[in-house]
């Protein structure tokens, strides 16, 4: 009982195809033959492969998106963006400071920002880019990483930043120092490997390799679930 | 938006809704009572799709001759080769290097940096970017007995009931014992886990478990690991070199039976390239991408079992290849995102399956295999399924409870790429449920391996997704992101300390290869057919019957 | 009295302590600083290029968070925002005033913005110096808890405080403002020659040497006028002229090293506040001596 399809025409590089009116960009692309090698990633909006650009019809407004994720409109014209030249500074994270001077010497473009917003417009995630690149330059680093935390490095914002800053780069940067130096830390982690290295279970697992599969069974079944 | 006849059904989802929130209030997780082990196993045979007639076939070839597997696999083993070995020179490698790894995604990108710490050099070679993989896009969590109430005793138990006891003991022995060790070293990286106040691990249940051990970052687990994985490995150009778009499609062995490396195939130049390796280690993954039974999946472009293709032609035995993983919630509606992956940390947080009437029917929290039979029933012999526009059937995911359990705003926070792909579409799953229906997830089974990651062919290692055993028949949720880390950085120390031992190498050699492709024509195979597939064939048939005089090598022309 | 506060990058980092002191300070005048909700850099160079707009984008992003105050209901009818970084308040303040003079690039910068309402120009920048000026000197004066009378403190403006004309809160060549905050916190002003010398501004990232040229001149014209110490409103002069002594030192090995406070740090240590508030330990040169010398600790 599948319905007819209504199609639509998009131009992908300049190029009409018509497309059934459900497609993504994606699926556009490849009912209009392309086999993707690039520009291509896990197809759910995860992996940030596939940034595209495009305009959409009678709008003067260059929009940014993800193929995989984003419907096409009737008239809309499109191309893909599957690579964005950067500069990624190198660090070792575990000799680096959780402050405003590693961000000031890894990404000094950041204090270029003119705060036009334009990063914040063209991500598809809808992260509020300007505020966490502001965040950094403040120096506030758990701002930054809270902020950028849904960024899937697809390079939209840095492809139209005016001040040539790398944000998901710097984005990064920010999660990780927030998540090494900056998050309180789990002393239970410390406390369960300790007692593993001591040997705390060895005698059990060992006996548990060893077991008949009735045994093991019947222990599974009368273990005691204590959910929180 | 939900058209008219769902809003229907929904409004008696909504009608329940307050009854079934007092329940989870009274119960906690326990709204339905769990099954036993004989409805298990009825529920499994009458309704898990690895129970149907044709959903294994014997394979005719190679290590596992005469065995059954899932009929997707025995048909992709039986393929030739891509390659016409006797076109390459052995002898002259475009690369070398120590540890050369096949695949980047979190199992791969941990060996990596592992061997590299360990003094190794390192080249991955992957089908497409660093970090294009099914560890990307995990998103419900990770898991490690490190809570005081907790144990990597129970860790353990919880494993084999989950795998339905067939699992490999000194796998999940050396699983559980390493899980801890893994979540600290992963902080360390820079990994944002989500914390309590306090600072101690916001654990929540998974699916199987008897205790909350699920940690996450958010519902991003897999990039909030992935990516981090990825950053070290840019941090480190000296000791680790990669090649992007160059899956391997042929490992190379020695006269002695050693691995000796690979060789690449570039997507984009269409170029083969010869690298020597001291050690190989196989992390490509899963075989979503090959649509069994025709199922929707959740995985990547290029989870096409590479690996199983690769190793199995080498000569190594494979495990469990009778078993494929459906997760129960994949995405039904909208028609856009057919078989996206609806994370189970909604059902951690007290989302609940629910039918057309809004009735509670399975325990939310069964392990995989017995969640998605259970909605397969449902929809199916009960008919009390919903039925989407193009046909499909779903059970309701009811997601709304998930905020009134743990105060609004909780699914915008803690589940926020959920949010955003339903945003997508026009449906706020904090006020609307989702419909959901089991999508082709995860490969169980894989490249039989050693606590230390090893094959049977010596300085051939496998890790992640593409190996079988840790998780038997059945895998819960969380355990694979930890698999990738567990067993990627034990593949990474030991295939490090093989090549720094020093390999006294023979011949190179590609026999394997010719041997293999003798069995292949034994059985009269099209010449067509070729694995490792590498990508997905989605030309429609409008297209290919315009492209005349077009050549489809396997699925790439 | 509420007022919108603009804080500045630099007084979320290295001059936290200036951001501190003001606060509290404030605090005990019944003056509440209410931070905007959300804030950028004010865009710290103001350009003069005349087709340079994109460069007030920052600027008046900022005032349009005024009006969202306003309507918001966090300040009642009050469109002036407060700074304490001479810098930023040059910057906003010159932002401010042309889009007041040039309605086309007002509508321009309008038609740039993005889900943020228009802005109408209306908003006024002001300095702390200025409120506390308004709000009267002698309120200051009475809340004095230690007297100050045996500290010799010279008031440096730098530029940003006073020029161009008609930006400056004061006569750029003779002000005054300082001196009168001094008076009411009963501490002698010093009258010197180089209170509104340039220190060297941003020369201190690629002209080191300049910078301390500059700033050996002003401090030793200090020293030479009888002070003890400078106070500054701004963290880019504090930065030149404090943290650069290390390599005026270097470079006249007779130099004798001088404290560089925030005026709101005399404040605060002349209400007698917490010393957390002073945050006298973030001073490059330390004061801690000279001001137990002075029994003000």
């Amino acid at each position: 009982m599948k319905m007819k399809e209504n199609m639509v025409t998009v131009y992908i590089m300049g190029e009409a195809y018509d497309v059934p009116d459900s497609s993504t960009i994606i699926t556009a692309m490849e009912y209009a033959g392309f086999q993707l090698t690039t520009g291509i990633g896990c197809r759910e909006g995860f992996c940030g492969a596939c940034a595209t650009i495009y305009r959409e019809k009678g709008d003067y407004k260059l929009k940014g998106a993800l193929a995989c994720q984003t419907v096409v409109t009737d008239g809309m014209t499109l191309a893909q963006i599957p690579f964005m030249p950067s500069e990624k500074p190198i660090y070792n994270l575990q000799e680096i400071t959780a402050d405003i001077n590693t961000v000031k010497e890894l990404f000094p473009t950041i204090f270029r920002c003119v705060s036009c917003n334009t990063c914040t417009k063209a991500c598809p995630q809808d992260i509020e880019v300007m505020d966490y690149i502001q965040a950094l330059k403040k120096g506030n680093i758990a701002e930054a990483a809270d902020i950028s935390f849904d960024c899937i490095r697809c390079g939209l914002c840095a492809l139209r930043c005016p001040a040539e800053i790398v944000q998901y780069n710097a984005a990064t940067l920010a999660r990780r120092l927030y998540g090494r130096y900056l998050a309180k830390k789990s002393p239970e982690v410390d406390e369960s490997i300790k007692e593993i290295e001591d040997g705390k279970y060895d005698k059990e697992l060992d006996d548990l390799t060893k077991m008949d599969r009735k045994t093991l069974s019947e222990k599974y079944y009368s273990r005691e679930t204590k959910l929180r | 938006m939900y058209p008219d006849y769902m809003l229907e059904s929904i409004k008696q989802v909504e009608k329940t809704r307050p009854e079934r929130y007092e329940l989870s209030k009274k119960y906690g997780k326990q709204v339905f009572p769990p099954m036993n082990e004989k409805e298990r196993d009825d529920i499994l045979t009458n309704f898990h799709p690895d129970y149907k007639d044709d959903a294994l076939t014997e394979i005719k070839i190679g290590p596992n001759k005469g065995e059954k597997l899932t009929s997707a696999v025995s048909n992709m083993l039986e393929s030739h080769t891509r390659i016409d070995p006797a076109k390459f020179d052995l002898n002259k490698p475009d690369h070398e290097t120590d540890v050369l790894i096949i695949g980047a995604g979190s199992a791969g990108m941990s060996a990596a940096i592992t061997a590299a710490g360990n003094g190794s050099e390192v080249l991955i070679a992957t089908k497409l970017r660093l970090g294009d993989s099914n560890s990307m896009m995990a998103q419900g969590g990770i898991q490690a007995a490190d809570q005081k109430d907790d144990s990597p005793v129970l860790h353990y138990l919880d494993i084999m009931g989950g795998g339905h006891f067939d699992n490999q003991p000194d796998l999940v022995k050396a699983f559980v014992k390493d899980a801890p060790l893994a979540i600290k070293w992963l902080s360390d990286l820079g990994v944002m886990f989500d914390k309590n106040p306090d600072g101690s691990m916001m654990v929540k249940p998974g699916g199987g478990t008897c205790r909350s051990r699920m940690h996450s970052t958010r519902d991003y687990t897999g990039a909030g690991i992935c990516r981090v994985l990825r950053d070290e490995v840019y941090n480190l150009p000296d000791k680790i070199k990669y090649l992007e778009y160059s899956p391997i499609v042929e490992l190379i062995l020695d006269d002695k039976g050693q691995a000796a490396g690979a060789i690449s195939y570039h997507l984009g130049t269409k170029q083969y390239s010869v690298i020597k390796a001291k050690t190989v280690i196989i992390a490509t993954g899963g075989f979503g991408r090959l649509h069994i039974r025709g199922y929707e999946t959740s995985n990547h472009y290029g989870a096409t079992a590479d690996g199983l293709m690769l190793a199995y032609r080498a000569g190594v035995k494979l495990s469990f290849m009778d078993s494929v993983q459906y997760h129960p919630t994949g995405a039904v509606y909208p028609e856009q995102i057919l078989g996206f992956l609806c994370t189970e940390k909604i059902r951690t947080m007290g989302a609940q399956p629910v039918n057309k009437n809004g009735e509670l029917f399975v325990y939310p929290l069964e392990p995989r295999d017995i969640e998605a039979s259970s909605f397969i029933r449902e929809s199916t012999e009960r008919n009390l399924g919903v039925t989407t526009p193009s046909g499909l059937k779903g059970i309701w995911l009811d997601s709304p409870l998930v905020d009134m359990i743990n105060g609004e705003g909780s699914i915008n926070k803690y589940l926020p790429a959920m949010y955003r792909q339903y945003s997508r579409f026009d449906i706020d799953i904090a006020k609307y449920p989702m419909l959901v229906f089991p999508t082709l997830h995860y490969q169980n089974g894989g490249v039989q391996i050693n606590d230390n990651a090893e094959t049977t062919i010596p300085g051939l290692y496998v890790a992640g997704e593409a190996t079988g055993g840790v998780h038997g028949r059945n895998r819960l949720m969380g355990n694979s992101q930890m698999d990738l880390i567990v067993f990627g950085r034990r593949s990474g120390l030991h295939a490090s300390e093989r090549a720094k031992k020093g390999v006294d190498f023979g011949k190179m050699s590609l026999e394997h290869v010719y041997s293999y492709e003798k069995e292949v024509n034994k059985i009269n195979i099209d010449k067509k057919k070729i694995a490792p597939i590498l990508l997905p064939d989605y030309i429609p048939n409008h297209v290919k019957e315009k492209q005349v005089d077009t050549e489809y090598f396997g699925t790439l022309r | 009295m509420k007022i919108p506060y603009y804080p500045g990058c630099t007084l979320k980092s290295t001059a936290k302590h200036f951001e501190n002191s003001a606060i509290a300070s404030a605090k005990a005048l019944d003056i509440e600083f209410i931070e905007l909700p959300k804030w950028n850099c004010c865009g710290v160079v103001t350009p003069l290029a005349e087709d340079d707009i994109m460069h007030h984008v920052a600027p008046v992003r900022n005032m349009i968070r005024v009006l969202e105050m306003n309507k918001a209901g966090t300040v009642s009818n009050e469109k002036r925002l407060l700074t304490l970084c001479s810098m930023c308040f040059n910057t906003l303040k010159r932002s401010s005033l042309r889009v007041k003079e040039k309605i086309d690039d007002l509508d321009i910068l309008n038609d740039f913005m993005y889900k943020e309402e228009d802005y109408d120009g209306s908003v006024e920048i002001v300095h702390f110096l200025e409120i506390l000026k308004e709000n009267g000197f002698d309120k200051i004066n009475k809340k004095v808890k230690k007297s100050l009378k045996d500290l010799k403190v010279a008031p440096y403006y730098g530029c940003m405080l006073l020029r161009p004309k008609d930006i400056g809160l004061d006569d750029p060549e003779r002000p005054t403002i300082f001196e009168e905050l001094l008076s009411a916190l009963n501490a002698p002003p010093v009258d010197w020659r180089a209170k509104n010398k340039c220190c060297g501004s941003f020369l201190t990232l690629e002209n080191k040497e300049t910078v301390a040229k500059l700033g050996h001149d002003i401090l030793t014209n200090a020293q030479k006028s009888g002070a003890d110490m400078i106070i500054t409103s701004c963290p880019l002069c504090a930065f030149n002229l404090d943290n650069r002594q290390k390599i005026i030192k270097k470079i006249h090995p007779e130099f004798e090293t001088i404290p560089v406070l925030y005026f709101t740090q005399l404040m605060a240590i002349a209400f007698g506040l917490d010393k957390e508030l002073i945050g006298l330990d973030k001073n490059f040169i330390n004061p801690i001596p000279l001001l137990e010398s002075k029994g003000l600790l």
